[in-house]
């Protein structure tokens, strides 16, 4: 009986390694564990047996039948595994197939720069405040201590629609707009469209992009506002760039100072065109609010002093990403921004290169 | 300005190297263009007396000339047509062998020096070069006779062998400096010269002055009047007899030249050298030309006219101030002299004129004349009223030191309101916290008398008198700027503010274009910057109906030109020329948008009024074209938008003139607002702006939706009972529109979930005008799960009223 059923395990597996298919394996199962295959008749022959050996040749059959199904099972898996194989091995696709990728746009780069800056300053809880770009010359000029006929005004050659009534030649109205309407302290950043006389060329444009920052409390200082300057520039700039202030004028602050950053093009070392030589490249103006635009927006000189700075955008644009002629910015050229077969905006590293 | 380094060298110490001059002044406010080193790349150029000359025996128009160079005698040949046997006896520059002279004539500066060998020419040994005025770089207002065509032969005797620099005035160096709006008084030497002491901690010395009154007393010779003290607060006057005029010496026009002033005769000269030097403008003219020998300083008459010293004749208004004399203007006051009272050679009695004019005044006549000169220039930017009679003085000094004439006793000084000098009350201790920086107070003070301010210093306090030039000082803010430049900005500490915190924030209309702009870049959308002027011509090409608020936008009163004359009233004809543009530069399709305001002149329902702001509508403008754009996608696009600031809107047909009739829409919000218009370009409008085929717009008023969005304020269970689902096709004419009939159906009951249009079928199984339209219903209820029973006599009672109001019956 043993040997019987012995060999009857072995003609099985041997049977099982040649089946190749989830049919042929099938068709074993019927053979050798359907009713009418070998075990079920070993089982039916029990009652021949005596009373002493049934028991016995019981679990001998029991045992045979575990073992024969979990062949099966082990065989039915590699089959269905090598059947799964075969399938994904047909399905294979040139993965390198040239196809049309998801359409995707850009923002402007004035944009993307405008939104890195409010990213920076709004996590150094400045709020972002608009106004009008046609603005009354009282907030433009007069309350930011440049009076009828103040010189500084010629330099800035602006739009007038009106005798009262400007393009706005900076950002600065809505600090004035704001100091009028908050009490301190204020910590605000605007920014948008300004508008000077200026023809059109490489890097003139009567319609320009600033924005501007203004802080005003008790006890701010100018290295205050050094270090909030240098965060700007090691933020935008690399953590490498160093901040150079120099004496300036403007009549909305003293004192006043340009601000220089390390020149990105030679880094500091002198004698490139971009620098002019110098090492450094003069990217805003800034200063400590003149306590007479205090005054003229109704804040206590005495009490709070602060401190403001603005630059333009269009600058910082064409610095980060090349753009060598100002024009390109408003032209709507969708090349520009990297749209179609032609499209020009690079991201570095992109193409391998 | 552009100063000679020698000028300034004559009042201050300079100790360093010119380009450390630069960066520490540069670095203290006195902003330097850059430096001019005259006579670079000139080198070994010396005096040399001609002892012979003879004719070249293989040329006709060569010489040869044996030349005393100091020690040597050297053989040169010479081609120019002013060296003849006659010139033996001559001094002459010569560029001995090895001498070195600039690239190019005329002082080339920018490329590299040409050095000079020895060789023969024809045959004659030739062992240096005579040179000309334009080969050293010299013009003939430097060096009188230097632009002679030919050698330059030196006025007077010289040491042979002796460097010609000096002799040319070739031996300086200029810089330009960038003075800033608030120091007009650094626009001279002595302001220049006074920064650079403080600077380098040098001394500032001005010279002694002291003049000899040879002639009489000068209410002998000119009375002078002022009948303006508003527009001439000082008038300083004095007179000068027997006038010797005549070319000024060397070291005059050299200092000129330097400055970039042609030099004329001694008398002009010293107008222009006092004013270069005390940055205070004066005028000389002829005293004998003004009748009866009055000075008037007066308003013009209107319509009164003079010929000024540029030989035109200007009419004026009683908004100028001229200087008269007893009858008629004989100079624009501040601005220029007039023709008819200018020095000559034949000048006999000068009256010298060092006034304050008001700036406003000389800026509003300069204006209206189209006049700048260099005078009105610095009387606009600001002239000290204290500096005159110092000025004056000076200018009497230079003319005994010129002996160009007698110099009439006392000056006429009409000065009848001199302003108290500001007196300013500081705490150094403010002045630090303004800073950050630790100077100490004596340092303060210190610096501060380094510039030329009277200092009281004591007890945390200072008590500041600002000096008579400096017009910019009268606050305390003030004189920590001029504490700090000069203690050094490099001394700044970086430090962040330690005030309360504060959430920082965008601001909300930043937060609705972050999240428009966004969704329009990952639907591929490029964002454009559109210029907000536009040409008149061009809203000619919209098609607006008369009367149309838009054909009357803002107008600018000083364009530069048709491009800048006028503010967009819409952000459409920037669209559509950037959508013409990507088209010629053949890109087959693209979708861009731009946010911007639109001035509008009409505020709230009625035309903007004299001194009002035009309304500034922020508007989203979207435009697109190429396969697979059309008014459904520009639809959809605009829809989404509004969507996701949680608007719905229905959509009514027809939009602005510019939009294709029948393929165009306003987005209307539930209170009844436009919140969009969209379609399709009128063809006639894109073929105006060369736009090819069709291409599509939408315009989304930013402010309406800022007005109407709305968050997602509550999330509801997802549903868990299963859906009905019946499409249905409806035939019906053609002009029925389908929105309000899957509005109809969408409202039918609270059971409807969606209603989603999936087939639109004309043709002949429908018969001519007429359409079918397949509808896919879902039925849905959150409580329990539907069945046929409840669905169908919702949908019979839906088809019924479809029948009704639409003709729309079940296509069979």
């Amino acid at each position: 009986m043993r040997e019987r059923i012995g060999a009857l395990l072995d003609e099985a597996r041997a049977a099982l390694d040649g089946a190749d298919t989830p049919q042929s394996l099938e068709a074993l199962r019927v053979q050798y564990l359907g009713k009418k295959g070998p075990l079920s008749a070993l089982l039916r022959g029990l009652g021949q047996l005596s009373a002493a050996e049934r028991p016995e040749a019981g679990k001998w059959i029991n045992a045979a039948r575990v073992e024969m199904e979990s062949a099966f099972a082990a065989r039915e898996a590699g089959v269905k595994k090598a059947a799964r194989a075969l399938a994904l091995a047909g399905e294979t696709l040139d993965v390198t197939e040239p196809r049309e990728d998801y359409p995707l746009g850009l923002l402007h780069p004035i944009s993307t720069i405008l939104d890195e800056l409010v990213d920076l300053f709004s996590g150094m809880g400045y709020e972002v405040v608009e106004g009008p770009e046609v603005e009354y010359d009282l907030y433009n000029f007069e309350l930011l201590n440049q009076p009828r006929h103040h010189p500084a005004r010629d330099a800035q050659d602006t739009f007038y629609i009106e005798d009262n009534i400007v393009l706005r030649s900076h950002t600065s109205p809505v600090q004035a707009r704001t100091m009028l309407s908050r009490k301190p302290p204020i910590r605000i950043i605007s920014a948008g469209r300004c508008y000077r006389a200026d023809e059109a060329d490489a890097t003139h444009s009567p319609v320009f992009h600033q924005i501007e920052g203004l802080y005003i409390d008790k006890g701010v200082s100018m290295s205050d506002l050094k270090g909030t300057l240098e965060a700007f520039a090691r933020r935008v700039y690399g953590p490498e760039v160093n901040v150079r202030f120099r004496p300036s004028f403007f009549p909305f602050t003293e004192p006043s100072a340009e601000v220089d950053l390390t020149c990105p093009a030679c880094k500091g070392a002198g004698g490139c065109r971009v620098c002019k030589g110098t090492g450094w490249v003069e990217v805003l103006g800034c200063g400590m609010v003149n306590p007479k635009v205090l005054e003229l927006c109704g804040i206590d000189s005495a009490v709070y002093s602060g401190f403001a700075f603005g630059m333009g955008l269009e600058r910082l644009a064409m610095q980060r990403f090349g753009i060598p002629d100002m024009r390109w910015l408003f032209e709507g050229d969708a090349r520009m921004l990297g749209a179609g077969r032609g499209g020009s905006a690079q991201t570095e590293g992109r193409r391998g290169e | 300005m552009r100063l000679p380094l020698s000028w300034i060298k004559e009042y201050a110490g300079i100790p360093v190297p010119p380009d450390v001059y630069r960066d520490k002044m540069v670095m203290a406010g006195n902003g330097v263009e850059g430096y001019e080193e005259l006579g670079a790349g000139i080198s070994g150029v010396v005096v040399g007396r001609i002892e012979a000359v003879r004719k070249h025996p293989n040329s006709s128009h060569l010489m040869v000339t044996t030349v005393d160079v100091g020690g040597d005698v050297i053989q040169v040949v010479t081609g120019a047509p002013n060296i003849t046997e006659a010139s033996v006896g001559a001094y002459v520059p010569v560029a001995k062998s090895g001498a070195t002279l600039p690239g190019g004539h005329a002082g080339g500066d920018n490329s590299s020096p040409i050095r000079i060998r020895p060789g023969k020419l024809r045959g004659e040994v030739s062992d240096g070069m005579l040179c000309s005025g334009a080969e050293l770089g010299v013009p003939d207002s430097l060096y009188p006779g230097a632009g002679v065509d030919g050698i330059l032969i030196f006025n007077e005797p010289h040491q042979p062998g002796s460097d010609v620099k000096p002799i040319l005035g070739i031996d300086d160096t200029v810089f330009d400096f960038e003075v800033l709006a608030n120091r007009p008084d650094c626009l001279s030497v002595w302001g220049i010269a006074r920064e650079s002491a403080a600077v380098l901690g040098t001394s500032f010395a001005k010279p002694e002055i002291s003049a000899r009154e040879s002639a009489g007393p000068v209410t002998d010779y000119a009375s002078v009047t002022v009948l303006d003290y508003g527009l001439c607060p000082r008038y300083v006057a004095c007179a000068i007899d027997n006038a010797r005029v005549a070319p000024s010496p060397m070291w005059m026009r050299k200092a000129l030249r330097g400055a970039g002033v042609r030099p004329i005769n001694n008398i002009v000269d010293i107008t222009n050298y006092v004013m270069l030097e005390t940055g205070h403008p004066m005028h000389a003219f002829d005293l004998d030309r003004a009748r009866d020998r009055k000075i008037v300083v007066r308003r013009a008459n209107p319509g009164e006219t003079l010929t000024t010293l540029d030989g035109k004749e200007r009419t004026l208004t009683d908004a100028m101030l001229v200087i008269a004399d007893a009858e008629n203007a004989t100079g624009l006051a501040g601005i220029m002299g007039g023709e008819e009272s200018e020095i000559t050679e034949s000048t006999k009695t000068i009256l010298f004129e060092c006034a304050a004019f008001d700036r406003t005044g000389i800026r509003l006549t300069s204006r209206a004349l189209g006049m700048r000169t260099e005078a009105s220039a610095r009387f606009e930017k600001g002239v000290s009223p204290y500096t005159a009679g110092e000025a004056m003085r000076r200018a009497r000094q230079l003319v005994n030191l010129l002996d160009a004439g007698d110099v009439a006793q006392g000056m006429i000084d009409i000065y009848p309101d001199p302003k108290p000098r500001p007196v300013i009350e500081a705490d150094c201790g403010r002045m630090r916290s303004a800073m950050g920086v630790d100077v100490p107070d004596v340092e303060m003070a210190r610096i501060l008398r380094s510039l030329g301010f009277a200092v009281e210093q004591g007890g945390g306090k200072l008590r500041v008198v600002p000096p008579e030039f400096r017009q910019d000082v009268d606050q305390e803010a003030d004189l920590t700027e001029e504490a700090l430049r000069l203690h050094g900005y490099l001394t700044l500490k970086s430090t962040l503010p330690v005030g309360a915190g504060m959430p920082g924030q965008r601001s909300p209309r930043m937060r609705l274009t972050d999240a428009l702009k966004g969704l329009l870049r990952a639907w591929g959308g490029f964002e454009i910057y559109g210029s907000s002027f536009i040409r008149p011509a061009v809203l000619g090409w919209l098609n607006l109906n008369e009367g149309d608020p838009r054909l009357s936008p803002l107008a600018l009163r000083n364009y530069l030109g048709e491009d800048t004359s006028i503010m967009r009233p819409t952000l459409v004809p920037a669209m559509l020329t950037a959508l013409a543009l990507n088209q010629n530069r053949k890109l087959d399709g693209c979708l861009l948008f731009e946010t911007a305001a639109a001035f509008e002149t009409v505020v709230d329902g009625k035309p903007r009024g004299e001194g009002e702001l035009p309304f500034e509508r922020q508007t989203l403008c979207v435009g697109g074209y190429g396969a697979g754009f059309d008014f459904y996608k520009i639809r959809g696009i605009t829809r989404s938008l509004l969507a996701n600031r949680g608007i719905l809107c229905r959509v009514e047909a027809g939009a602005d003139s510019y939009y294709h009739p029948g393929r165009s829409a306003r987005l209307v919000a539930a209170d009844g607002a436009v919140i969009a218009r969209l379609g399709e370009v009128h063809p006639d409008v894109a073929e105006r702006f060369e736009v090819g085929g069709r291409a599509y717009l939408a315009e989304i008023d930013l402010g309406a939706v800022l007005e109407r969005q709305a968050a997602i304020s509550r999330i509801n269970e997802p549903p868990r009972h299963p859906a009905v689902t019946r499409d249905v096709a409806l035939v019906m004419d053609d002009s029925v529109q389908l929105g309000p009939v899957a509005d109809m159906m969408e409202r039918s009951s609270g059971l409807v979930e969606s209603v989603r249009l999936f087939d639109v079928y004309r043709g002949a199984q429908v018969g001519k005008g007429r359409k079918s339209a397949a509808f896919a219903l879902t039925f849905r209820s959150p409580e329990r799960t539907l069945t046929d029973a409840e669905v169908n006599p919702l949908l019979e009672s839906l088809l019924a009223k479809l029948a009704d109001n639409f003709g729309a019956a079940l296509r069979v």
